[in-house]
């Protein structure tokens, strides 16, 4: 049957090729009457508010937006679209996500589009989207790292709120002695922007680049240093690696078994979202440090908004995106209708005067904290492969928690998995 | 099918028709397939063997930039090498057969039973029980995959709820070994009411006089379950089997759904997540094509084998 | 092939003799397991429908199976969000899964006469073919497709996510069983001598002959296209023509910093499941499974 079914294919095949040189390729962005229309793809809460006011303000650059669902799902599917010359005009991307879709011919180099958007951001901001002095995207919200914890609970107990690593792990203690249920962090491996953002702070580069030479750095000393210190924090049940924002979880968060989020900015309105009872209960500090006194702190999550090469409206895109994320207007409703952290620096200015997150409306300082926090950040550099890179972390560690061997070694082998795919894909990498 | 062929007139009585009217008969079958052959080549023929060839392209970098960009070219059998020599790919196989051999019996086993106590003509509340054991059908498998997932979380499972009143604490759905039990369960869940229909109306299609005449040789019900019933209903169970069988193969919408929830299943946990992982995460669309390869030659070898199997257990057990 | 076309009984069965009537707990036995298996399917059933009850706060902290407070409020939450989203993603649906689900049904139908009731050339080489697909898993399919059709200029609209689905190898397959048993090619022959054309015959007579098995492979479909999830998510890039599934999918999956709106999700979940069991409820006088039973043969 196999055999006889070739030609069959054969024939059908070149009927529908035929088709296909005489179809038309999809467009997008229709104009009509000099008027454009920018489809528009992101997932942060409320954007569709941000487009009216645009939408309002510039009749003749109309955007249409969509909810494509979140982060690594819609890149995947901005990725296909891409392929298939479909993509939309804009789309908003993780940092981490970025540079892969640099690699896959997605995102429009715009440096000479917005240009006068540099002063806008600081500059480990714009680093984020600058890739040998090109620029890929508009930063739109920023993740300093930072530490959300239960003020109450550790209040209650005695328990002084960590400024170092050591001093989160003798509260992880602390925290079991006062109740066997409770844990004062979860680190489940599927948390790599945790993990990179730790590695980052002791010094560690995951990837790096000098003269068109890649090195990756996810089993360097701080990095394995880190691995160990997170290993032991595990092993001895001080911290539990049960995954986040389950069901489960939050469930945990509600009920006061999980006490602290060591992640970004971000993170109360994820609190508030799925634990509501627990609201004025916590209070957001500075991520704890790897050596007392330091202050600097790397980034977790945050995203940008590309113009894509499929545009037919670069400039127009280029325009709806530095004011969506550039301008007062733009990074003040990031702040005040998404509830985001703005990327621009005049956001976060505004942040300052303005109320604290509802998670926490007894921390009247969180903003200027915030401030702080974002003024001392360590810039990042992600690699093509993060996407390889963190399900491989993810995969890999987690085996190493189920067996019980050394973390050590699954970030060793993880960086062998990354250096082998960047090898194979054709980028020079020094240390393979 | 040979049946329908007979009783055709003898080939005589067709050349006396007029030649318009023969060919016209000859023309029809193709017409009347034409828009499911046509659909069938554009949507289906057409993917595969594009599929096909991607499996022998890859991504190379141009230089350009820092990152460069990636152009497609040849790659021979590049791909399938790598996909065959991945060891997550032996596992993930091995897994998919533990819970092919929980999830394919227990779905027949408990269809055919419930199909058998709806023949029972005794039982009460038939007409509620076949609907209630049919409506998880309706459900799609990603939602029962979230609604089963707060069913096996600690926190929120009822079950564990009970459980752990009564001091014996949670009961780990989530961890190994018990995930492959909860994952078969929700296609169990999921699987049960459309077989058990399957093999409900075989029955009701079985002459009752069978069954009276059994009765007069003082076979009670039991007996005339398992030795007149099931028999007769066997080709219902291979085809029900059968689909199972191909069903258990393209496991990952229950897996993918209970992902986030739990450490234990990987991004590689089954075949299909493989490839899904590969076209949509890694961004690695050639060797989603190889391993997407692999898997259907793998499905029509195992399908046919079952087949063979039970065609020669079958025809066995009737001559 | 002729044992196919038993229809199932719907007469009562002549009771056995009142001799040997089975005692209480042999009767009750058989009631016990099946109300057993019953509960065992509904359980989840009510679960959904008892979280829908409940407030954002009393989701992750009340014991499952007790209502909340927060019905109306998620109701209201639900059909309000993105201004009546909701409704339309249950509209698209219904589209996608009423047109696709005929559509289906008739292409098959006609696929699966021409199959069962012609010989010609190529007809079992066409059959395998047709049926390998069914060893195709959708996930490998959907890129593809979608690159395809993006060539063809669909990709994004409703024909894009309408078209793929109504190719269906096991509706072409059942259709195939259905018809052999169920149209006797003698009356077929009949019509020919009587002058009737080919096309009439199969309108006016083998279609209506047909309509049972139809019925069957139009549930399937209906549910199948109701259910997919992949090909919509991979084609679509509006959210005014996304279906259910998708769109409850972009409310469970959002980046980071955004918490998944699990309560809207169970809610719209809750609700989706409805239509599906009321149609099958309505359907199930009309269809018929058992052509299924015997098909393995043809």
């Amino acid at each position: 049957m196999k055999k006889r079914r070739i030609p069959l294919a054969g024939v059908a095949a070149l009927g529908v090729s035929t088709l296909l040189l005489s179809g038309c390729s999809g467009a997008t962005g229709s104009s009509d009457g000099g008027d454009v229309t920018l489809d528009f793809w992101s997932w942060a809460p409320n954007t569709q508010e941000l487009v009216d006011v645009w939408n309002d303000e510039n009749p003749d650059i109309q955007v249409k937006y969509t909810d494509a669902g979140g982060g690594k799902d819609s890149s995947a599917k901005l990725l296909t679209a891409s392929r298939a010359g479909n993509a939309p005009d804009l789309a908003a991307v993780e940092y981490t996500t970025l540079p892969s879709l640099i690699v896959a011919d997605v995102p429009l180099d715009i440096t000479e589009l917005v240009t006068d958007a540099k002063d806008a951001y600081t500059e480990g901001t714009w680093e984020q989207v600058t890739f040998d002095g090109h620029i890929f995207g508009m930063p739109q919200d920023v993740g300093p790292m930072s530490f959300l914890y239960r003020s109450d609970k550790l209040a209650e107990w005695g328990i002084p709120v960590p400024t170092t690593w050591q001093e989160f792990a003798d509260a992880a203690k602390a925290v079991r002695a006062a109740d066997p249920n409770a844990y004062l962090a979860s680190l489940p491996a599927g948390e790599f922007g945790f993990y990179a953002g730790a590695a980052t702070q002791a010094g560690s580069k995951w990837w790096s680049i000098e003269d068109d030479t890649w090195t990756v750095g996810i089993a360097d000393e701080e990095s394995l240093a880190v691995a160990d210190f997170f290993e032991k924090l595990v092993a001895e049940d001080l911290v539990n690696t049960d995954p986040l924002l389950t069901p489960e979880w939050n469930a945990k968060a509600n009920s006061g078994q999980v006490l602290s989020w060591p992640s970004a900015l971000w993170s109360p309105g994820v609190i508030e979202g799925v634990a509501p009872d627990t609201i004025g209960k916590w209070s957001m500090a500075p991520l704890p440090q790897w050596e007392a006194g330091e202050k600097a702190v790397a980034y977790q999550g945050g995203s940008s908004v590309i113009v894509t090469k499929n545009s037919d409206h670069p400039e127009e895109a280029a325009k709806f995106a530095t004011w969506l994320n550039a301008s007062e207007e733009g990074a003040n409703l990031v702040l005040t209708v998404q509830n985001g952290y703005p990327a621009a620096i005049s956001g976060q200015e505004d942040a300052t005067s303005s109320e604290p997150p509802a998670l926490m409306p007894q921390q009247a300082d969180y903003y200027t904290l915030a401030a702080e926090i974002s003024s001392d950040t360590i810039p990042v550099t992600w690699g093509p492969n993060v996407n390889v890179a963190e399900s491989t972390f993810t995969d890999l560690l987690n085996k190493a928690i189920a067996d019980g061997t050394p973390w050590r070694d699954a970030f060793i082998a993880v960086q062998d998995v990354v250096v082998k795919d960047m090898v194979k894909a054709g980028f020079t990498v020094s240390n393979k | 099918m040979s049946t329908s062929l007979a009783t055709r007139p003898p080939v005589t009585g067709v050349r006396r028709q007029q030649p318009r009217r023969r060919r016209r008969r000859t023309i029809a079958p193709y017409v009347f397939l034409a828009p499911a052959l046509v659909l069938f080549v554009v949507f289906m023929l057409v993917p595969i063997l594009y599929a096909a060839y991607l499996s022998f392209q890859t991504y190379k970098l141009e230089g350009g930039g820092i990152l460069g960009t990636r152009v497609q070219v040849f790659a021979g059998l590049e791909n399938y090498i790598a996909v065959l020599t991945d060891p997550e790919l032996g596992a993930g196989f091995g897994r998919l057969a533990v819970y092919g051999i929980i999830s394919v019996p227990l779905t027949l086993g408990l269809a055919l039973l419930f199909a058998l106590l709806l023949d029972v003509q005794t039982v009460k509340a038939k007409r509620f029980s076949r609907i209630a054991i049919f409506i998880p059908y309706a459900v799609p498998g990603v939602v029962a995959a979230l609604l089963w997932g707060f069913m096996y979380l600690p926190g929120t499972s009822p079950f564990s709820y009970l459980t752990k009143a009564l001091g014996w604490g949670t009961i780990p759905f989530l961890d190994d070994p018990a995930i492959f039990g909860s994952i078969a369960n929700i296609a169990v869940w999921g699987g049960v009411g459309f077989n058990m229909i399957i093999i409900y109306t075989a029955l009701r299609g079985i002459p009752t006089e069978i069954y009276e005449a059994a009765r007069i040789d003082g076979a009670n019900e039991w007996q005339i379950a398992l030795r007149i019933k099931v028999p007769l209903v066997v080709p219902a169970l291979v085809l029900t089997g059968i689909f199972s069988l191909i069903g258990a193969l393209q496991l990952y919408s229950e897996p993918m759904t209970l992902k986030p929830m739990t450490n234990e299943i990987s991004q590689s946990w089954v075949p299909l997540m493989t490839i899904y992982k590969m076209a949509f995460i890694t961004d690695d669309l050639p060797g989603a094509a190889a391993l997407s390869v692999v898997l259907a030659v793998g499905t029509v070898l195992v399908s046919a084998l079952v087949l063979w199997i039970t065609n020669r257990k079958s025809t066995g057990a009737v001559s | 092939m002729t044992a196919i076309a038993r229809a199932p009984r719907s007469s009562v069965r002549p009771s056995s003799a009142p001799g040997s009537r089975p005692s209480l707990r042999a009767r009750l036995i058989p009631t016990i397991i099946l109300l057993i298996g019953a509960a065992y399917c509904l359980v989840p059933v009510a679960w959904v429908f008892s979280a829908m009850t409940k407030s954002r706060s009393e989701l992750f902290t009340t014991f499952s199976f007790v209502p909340g407070t927060g019905l109306w409020e998620n109701l209201s939450a639900l059909f309000s969000y993105g201004g009546g989203q909701y409704g339309m993603w249950a509209l698209n649906s219904l589209l996608y899964a009423g047109v696709g689900g005929v559509l289906s049904t008739l292409v098959s139908a006609m696929a699966g006469y021409a199959l069962a009731k012609y010989e010609f050339r190529g007809r079992n080489l066409i059959f395998f073919t047709i049926l390998g697909g069914v060893l195709i898993p959708g996930i490998t399919l959907a890129i593809p497709q979608y690159l395809l059709l993006s060539q063809l200029g669909l990709a994004g609209g409703y024909l894009s996510v309408l078209l793929p689905l109504i190719i269906s190898p096991f509706g072409i397959y059942l259709s195939r069983v259905y018809a052999a048993s169920a149209i006797p090619s003698d009356i077929m022959e009949a019509s020919r001598i009587d002058g009737a054309s080919e096309w009439r015959i199969f309108r006016s007579m083998a279609l209506p002959m047909m309509v049972p098995g139809m019925v069957t492979v139009f549930m399937l479909q209906f549910v199948g296209i109701w259910n997919n999830f992949l090909l919509p998510y991979v084609m679509l890039s509006d959210q005014e023509s996304y279906p259910l599934t998708v769109g409850l999918y972009t409310l469970l999956s959002k980046g980071s910093g955004t918490p998944a709106l699990y309560g809207l999700a169970i809610t719209g979940a809750a609700i989706s499941i409805v239509p599906l069991v009321l149609l099958m409820l309505f359907l199930q006088r009309f269809w018929r499974l058992d052509l299924l039973s015997g098909g393995l043969k043809g």
